[in-house]
């Protein structure tokens, strides 16, 4: 146990976390330079490539021979950078015993850094400071300055602080020496009772759930009767080893150690991320600590576009579940949009990715309403209704006070933004609580924010007012009272459900004219007039007109070429599967979800 | 059954800037010894006309034989005439059969057209495109508004009682009183048959690339319906009945062979790029003459492709056919696919009639002249 370190890598997003993870790996070998392609080699999801940031967690066991000429076994738990995944940061943190924390030399401290260094001080992890792209121009003139940032926040010593390079490799040797050095070995007892935690779970298609777990103390070995502790379920263990580049069999894990365990589990809700294994025949008293259970912040309707694809769409959801702890959904029902699921998400980019996994992998064809946030609404008769889909809002007459969510948010600014950081967070109904400086031209700026309005467009309002320099981080505060009300789209007189909102009744005017005015260039045109309404109530506040279409028909002489006018017809029906009928009228996909795309 | 026979004469003097049918015009790279290239396809025609005759499944009464192109008229009377001797030798052809050649008035003068009607060929259907030179000039074509006008009345000299006039609105820069007059010359030279096509911008045509380029702009789509609109109504109140998005006619001239496309009738079509139908197959020639006659000399059949249709595709053909020209036949409908289409699409047919695009006479579901505006996306809706 001695030669084991189990670490992971903070960092801000793009301040080059998984670009060092891929030098780690080429360093030790676990990788040969020819293997490794320009893009991140954990980041192994298609929409983690594309999108440049790591949603999933990920595992993977090192083999170094240290300066001293010892072999150590590091086990590197990769981490997610941005905001809507705290909760697996805090995962992969339970699972290790030190932390390499990456800071961008020209970008210096940054939110999620310091809400990530948070995180690992509270896991009472090790960390290691590492300042990154050092050979960048302007990493000169930041350097001091940003050194001073991190030995502020660590409360370090200059000489702890590596510098270097991810991507020219400058500095991964002593980063590998550090985490030898300065990471103590896992503590535990190989001789006690079994306690696996699962810090992670994934599905394959033929072995079923695999758990990806931390010894912490006792020993597990193939053929044993395990027990998964929070449900009491028994499996025996058909496979054990270690994860490397792929999995390695090795037959048994103990005390300190980093693998995975195949049991033939095919129901995906037995492998819960943060349960303990045990053994059958000799358990251990109890559990270790779970984590924290996540709290999805954001709601949305999943709907298929073909209302016959429903239990298509329970079936990929179940399995995302697996892969994913923090994704929650129970099914409801619309008028408007039949049979389908209220979806609870980390954030708004969890909800995107979530929406295209369910396209891409599962090849669903979705119907995503507008996100909100879960509101507490207490009644004129006494009774509290937990609201998470604005279409369940009971009506006013009933209400007698509506809570919503606020968070407390932090935002890391040049001093010369502080200006349009306040407006932005005035105009979304924030209460500004602090402003303190890191250093003469660097703000740490406090404010108290309705969830509900940071959900939607407020960090690429924050990101642009900013030219990209401040970065934001928050974390659920309370539930406060406002003065909310429930505003609905009606077509053709019509109320469409799934096109309600809950927003404040001092912007309900302006949004339901931005809403209808958005829906009128997102629906086409239809072969009648269609009336855009918005309501509060009986009381329509905006409306706007979408005209007829006059014409749609390819007067061509096509002879007797029939095919290729019958692919035609074929290929835009295709097309046209993605719209919804409500009543008459066909609404696309997109007009669901036109809160997103609305402009200033 | 009525059944057809198609030819495709791949051959045109010039290519106008916007078609995307197969042809080949003297200055292409593949025409050598342009005399010599037709002599060379007539021959591959004949023998593709032979080929298919020798299947005894394809023996059926024609009713119908459509010269097109390219520029049929661009043969000579004599090639015409030994196509067709050759047809009828190889074929049962109904004595009253329709014998239509597209005919380029570029391409024709009036010994030519009294050939033509003494070769049997009864219908021209003649590319008029517009009568205003400039229009002419921009969709290149070879001949002048004069030229048009002189070839429908020497037509009519030569013997012929069934013309059809080509014209095509949606021209950029076309205003309503331009295409007004296009119609207004058209229908003074008393044709029995009219067909308005809307100018398409097609992929790989010289037309697309203008656009793409900003050369020229594409009528706004709004001018585009008022353009439709108005032929309609124009032809209407000169008593041309419409009996397709795009098809005029005198009562009693309707193009029967291209009713009975829409009809999904059978149809055999010979010469590069030709497509047939026969009792729910589709297939479609090689679309290079090259290959053609390559493969007609190897003795093989030109077919490039190939497909039964399956149950489905063959009931969404019958019904956006069906919109598109003289109506679905409900009770017929039924009959043949165990469909009821008012169960099935009840409410959206419902409110087709209520709204008067379409109107439902003796079990035919027809669209209305608004309908065919909307025609393809009434098809869409049919899913």
């Amino acid at each position: 146990m001695n030669h084991i370190r189990n670490f992971c890598i903070i960092a801000h997003i793009d301040h080059g976390k998984s670009t060092l993870a891929d030098r780690l790996l080429e360093r030790t070998g676990a990788l040969s330079p020819r293997e490794m392609t320009t893009k991140q080699v954990l980041d192994d999801m298609e929409l983690e490539q594309e999108r440049g940031i790591t949603i999933k967690l990920h595992a993977i066991q090192l083999h170094y021979k240290a300066a001293g000429g010892t072999d150590y076994t590091l086990n590197l738990i990769d981490t997610p950078g941005h905001v809507d995944f705290t909760y697996e940061v805090s995962r992969s943190l339970a699972a290790c015993e030190g932390a390499v924390l990456v800071v961008d030399a020209t970008q210096g401290v940054e939110a999620q850094t310091i809400s990530n260094v948070y995180l690992a001080i509270e896991a009472g992890l090790e960390i290691i400071p590492f300042i990154n792209k050092i050979d960048l121009p302007s990493a000169k003139t930041m350097m001091d300055n940003v050194k001073h940032q991190v030995m502020e926040l660590l409360g370090c010593k200059e000489e702890e602080i590596i510098l270097g390079s991810a991507k020219s490799g400058v500095g991964t040797d002593e980063v590998l020496e550090a985490i030898v050095r300065r990471v103590p070995p896992p503590q535990g007892d190989p001789g006690a009772p079994l306690q696996a935690l699962i810090f992670d779970s994934i599905f394959d298609e033929y072995r079923g759930a695999i758990a990806y777990v931390r010894i912490k103390n006792g020993r597990l070995e193939e053929k044993q009767r395990i027990r998964f502790m929070s449900t009491g379920m028994e499996f025996d263990a058909d496979e054990v080893g270690v994860l490397e580049m792929k999995r390695k069999r090795t037959g048994s894990l103990e005390a300190g150690d980093v693998g995975y365990v195949i049991a033939n589990i095919k129901d995906v809700h037995e492998t819960k991320v943060g349960d303990t294994i045990t053994l059958a025949s000799r358990p251990a008293d109890k559990p270790l600590p779970g984590y924290k259970e996540v709290k999805p912040m954001v709601f949305s309707g999943l709907y298929p576009a073909n209302s016959d694809d429903f239990a298509e769409l329970r079936e990929a959801l179940e399995k995302l579940k697996l892969n994913d702890a923090s994704l929650v959904f129970e099914p409801e029902t619309s008028v408007a949009l039949g049979f389908g699921f209220r979806a609870g998400f980390l954030g708004l980019l969890h909800m995107e990715i979530i929406r295209e996994r369910l396209e891409r992998e599962y090849k669903q064809t979705l119907i995503n309403t507008v996100p909100n946030v879960e509101y507490c609404v207490y009644k004129t008769n006494g009774e509290k209704v937990i609201v998470d889909n604005p279409a369940a809002m009971p009506p006013q007459g009933v209400i007698e006070r509506v809570e919503e969510p606020f968070v407390k948010a932090q935002i890391i600014a040049p001093a010369e933004y502080i200006g349009g950081i306040m407006k932005l967070c005035m105009e979304r109904r924030g209460v500004h609580k602090n402003t303190t400086y890191l250093s003469t031209d660097r703000a740490d700026i406090q404010f108290e924010l309705p969830l509900a309005e940071i959900i939607f467009d407020f960090y690429d309002k924050l990101k642009s007012l900013s030219r990209g320099y401040a970065s934001f981080d928050y974390d659920f505060l309370e539930y406060r009272e406002s003065d909310l009300v429930k505003l609905d789209i009606l077509l053709n007189g019509e109320p469409v459900d799934a096109l309600s909102t809950i927003v404040h009744r001092t912007k309900a005017h302006e949004w339901g004219k931005k809403l209808c005015a958005k829906l009128r260039e997102l629906i086409p045109r239809q072969m009648f007039e269609v009336a855009i309404q918005a309501a509060i109530g009986s009381k329509v506040i905006a409306r706007e007109t979408l005209s007829a279409i006059r014409k749609n028909v390819l007067a061509k002489c096509y002879g007797g070429d029939i095919t290729r006018k019958r692919k035609l017809l074929e290929k835009q029906k295709e097309g046209k599967k993605r719209m919804k009928q409500v009543g008459r009228v066909e609404i696309p996909q997109e007009a669901f979800l036109a809160v997103l795309s609305m402009e200033d | 059954m009525n059944a057809s026979l198609y030819l495709h004469i791949p051959f045109c003097e010039h290519k106008c800037i916007y078609c995307d049918f197969y042809s080949i015009a003297p200055g292409d790279s593949a025409a050598r010894d342009y005399a010599a290239l037709i002599r060379e396809f007539l021959v591959s025609l004949e023998a593709e006309i032979r080929l298919r005759s020798a299947d005894r499944m394809l023996q059926c009464r024609f009713e119908t034989i459509f010269f097109g192109g390219g520029t049929p008229s661009l043969l000579s009377p004599s090639d015409l005439q030994r196509v067709l001797d050759l047809l009828r030798s190889c074929f049962t052809i109904d004595p009253d059969a329709e014998v239509t050649v597209e005919t380029n008035p570029g391409t024709v003068d009036p010994e030519k057209l009294a050939a033509f009607r003494a070769a049997g060929i009864n219908r021209l259907s003649i590319g008029i495109q517009s009568f205003h030179e400039d229009d002419l000039r921009f969709l290149t074509r070879i001949h002048s508004s004069d030229q048009a006008k002189a070839c429908v009345r020497a037509a009519r000299d030569a013997g012929f009682q069934n013309i059809s006039l080509d014209l095509m609105f949606s021209l950029p820069g076309q205003t309503k009183e331009r295409w007004m007059q296009n119609l207004e010359e058209a229908i003074a030279l008393e044709p029995q048959h009219i067909s308005c096509y809307s100018l398409i911008v097609e992929p790989d045509t010289p037309l697309q690339r203008m656009v793409e380029t900003k050369q020229i702009a594409t009528l706004p789509p709004e001018m585009d319906a008022e353009l439709y609109e108005t032929t309609i109504q124009m032809l209407a109140s000169s008593g041309f009945q419409q009996y397709e998005v795009s098809n005029f006619a005198r009562p009693g001239f309707h193009s029967r062979h291209n009713l009975n496309y829409w009809r999904r009738g059978n149809y055999l079509g010979f010469g590069p790029s030709a497509h047939s139908h026969w009792t729910d197959v589709r297939w479609w020639n090689v679309s290079n003459l090259h290959s053609y006659t390559q493969r007609i000399a190897h003795g093989q059949a030109p077919v490039a492709g190939e497909e039964r249709l399956s149950r489905e595709q063959v009931v969404e053909e019958e019904m956006f056919l069906g919109l598109r020209s003289t109506g679905i036949d409900v009770a017929g409908f039924r009959r043949r696919h165990d469909i009821d289409l008012f169960e099935r699409y009840g409410d959206i047919i419902e409110d087709l009639l209520r709204s008067g695009l379409a109107v439902l006479e003796h079990q035919v579901l027809r669209l209305t002249s608004t309908g065919y505006s909307l025609c393809d996306e009434i098809a869409l809706r049919l899913r």
